[in-house]
């Protein structure tokens, strides 16, 4: 298995709902894991190979090319909205009320599209650009890192 | 500093000695007559002010209402928290005035008091009951120089400095509860939220909301808060002066802000936990629709608090419903 093919179901993977995904072969096994961890779970890694050790990148960049071996993937132009600190990821405002955004939604700057919790700090997320939101990547009411991406958004 | 502050802090300054309209004047750089004004229209707002002939004026009492001008009177000369403060007799919640202000760019450290909130809120859309003069709601704005990672140590400061203000106030041993509710045995008593607005690598502002029952009778609160909630009167067995209170609050919160950017953060944490009655308890925790039971055994460098599960295991919480079992 090479890096293309890797890329491949890292891909695939984002677009569909597959959050795991593990191969074993001989002298080769591979895990991908997507979205957010617990926290105190001892594994603070995304994803992780063995035999032999592989180090892939979360998110790898774009191929220089069109490939040959498999159909190319459309490029997404679609930027991330993270998360500025580790916390519970709310898409409401309050447990019965609406989501503050929902796929397909077209955002300001200043529209809110979550909140993060951490220790009673409620930290009201902006979208910080105009687009159109394409992916809710977090799930509502579960731990969040630093950095991790809560929301896919294709600017306008 | 306007004239009705000015005034009181001097009235204050002076006590029994009392002080002249004469020297009043010279310090406001106004007439006797605008003085004597001014004066009146403190007397209307219930503020007793006796006129001697040999002494001049003497502050006799003050009203337990809240006057942004009286509260600035009290607080120190030099101070980033209360360097403005106003007060509403009524509005939707202090955090949506506050809000305003930052962003209308007002500088850090205005506060802003309700004698009543209409929409009083507590996390997640929760209400916050706020009868008119018988607590302390008010929002502070903050812009401090922090991560938004470490905007939790607000959390830690604010909690400690409501704390050392209803101990000194009153007398009274406030616990506090993971992570910053203030309680008296099993009942909430003041309750703090902080919404913060912020980019990926910095905090643009920071509005920390403190809600505190004062005078509160038990027998008033909602029934859905009665066994739960309690208030500074009831535990102390008689009514305190609430501009005191809210002085002494914004006094400490003052100085353990200056400390916080001081680089003085671990020995504020280290308060905080010897408060913090949570640990060693049964706890259950509710985030979203996961449950986790188990013993709060410590709290991380940050804050976070570690439960052991009944599977054993260490579990790391950063928020959420934290209940403590009446028999842990």
């Amino acid at each position: 298995m090479d890096l293309k093919e890797i890329k491949a179901i890292i891909d695939l993977m984002k677009k569909s709902s597959v959050t795991e995904f593990e191969l074993e072969q001989k002298e080769f096994k591979i895990k991908l894991k997507r979205g957010g961890n617990h926290p105190g779970d001892g594994d603070d890694s995304s994803f992780y190979s063995a035999r032999p050790v592989m180090a892939v990148p979360a998110s790898l960049p774009p191929p220089p090319g069109p490939s040959a071996a498999l159909p190319a993937p459309p490029v997404s132009n679609d930027a991330e909205i993270k998360s500025p600190m580790i916390g519970t990821f709310y898409r409401t405002p309050a447990p019965d009320a609406a989501p503050y955004v929902e796929v397909g939604v077209e955002v300001g700057p200043d529209t809110v599209v979550c909140i993060i919790e951490a220790m009673k700090v409620m930290n009201e997320i902006k979208a910080e650009t105009r687009g159109i939101i394409t992916a809710i990547v977090a799930e509502n009411s579960k731990p969040v890192e630093f950095g991790q991406p809560l929301f896919r958004i294709r600017p306008l | 500093m306007n004239p009705d502050t000015q005034i009181l802090r001097a009235l204050r300054d002076a006590g029994e000695a009392g002080t002249s309209g004469a020297i009043l004047a010279r310090q406001l750089g106004v007439s006797r007559a605008a003085v004597w004004n001014r004066i009146e229209e403190l007397r209307k707002a219930g503020y007793d002010i006796e006129a001697s002939p040999h002494h001049g004026y003497i502050l006799r009492a003050t009203p337990d209402a809240l006057h942004g001008d009286d509260l600035m009177a009290r607080l120190p000369v030099n101070r980033i928290i209360g360097r403005d403060v106003i007060v509403f007799s009524e509005t939707t919640s202090t955090n949506d005035i506050v809000e305003k202000l930052a962003r209308d760019g007002v500088a850090e450290g205005s506060v802003v008091f309700a004698e009543s909130q209409t929409r009083g809120r507590g996390r997640l859309g929760r209400t916050w009951c706020s009868p008119s003069g018988c607590g302390l709601w008010f929002s502070v704005l903050l812009r401090p120089n922090l991560r938004p990672t470490a905007a939790t140590q607000l959390t830690v400061i604010s909690a400690v400095a409501v704390a050392r203000a209803i101990e000194r106030e009153t007398g009274l041993h406030p616990e506090i509860k993971w992570p910053n509710d203030i309680l008296f045995g099993h009942r909430k008593a003041a309750g703090i939220l902080l919404e913060l607005n912020a980019e990926l690598d910095r905090i643009r502002y920071a509005i920390l909301g403190i809600g505190i029952d004062v005078n509160l009778d038990p027998d008033s609160f909602p029934p859905d808060v009665r066994n739960v909630a309690t208030s500074l009167s009831a535990e102390a067995g008689r009514n305190l002066n609430r501009p005191s209170l809210a002085t002494a609050v914004l006094r400490e919160l003052d100085h353990l802000y200056a400390r916080l950017h001081a680089g003085d953060f671990h020995e504020i944490g280290d308060e905080w936990m010897r408060r913090c009655t949570t640990l060693g308890r049964r706890v259950s925790i509710r985030i979203g629709d996961r449950s986790i039971a188990g013993r709060a055994e410590a709290l991380d460098e940050e804050g976070a608090l570690l439960v052991r599960t009944e599977h054993g295991t260490l579990e790391r919480i950063i928020g959420g419903d934290v209940t403590l079992e009446k028999n842990g």
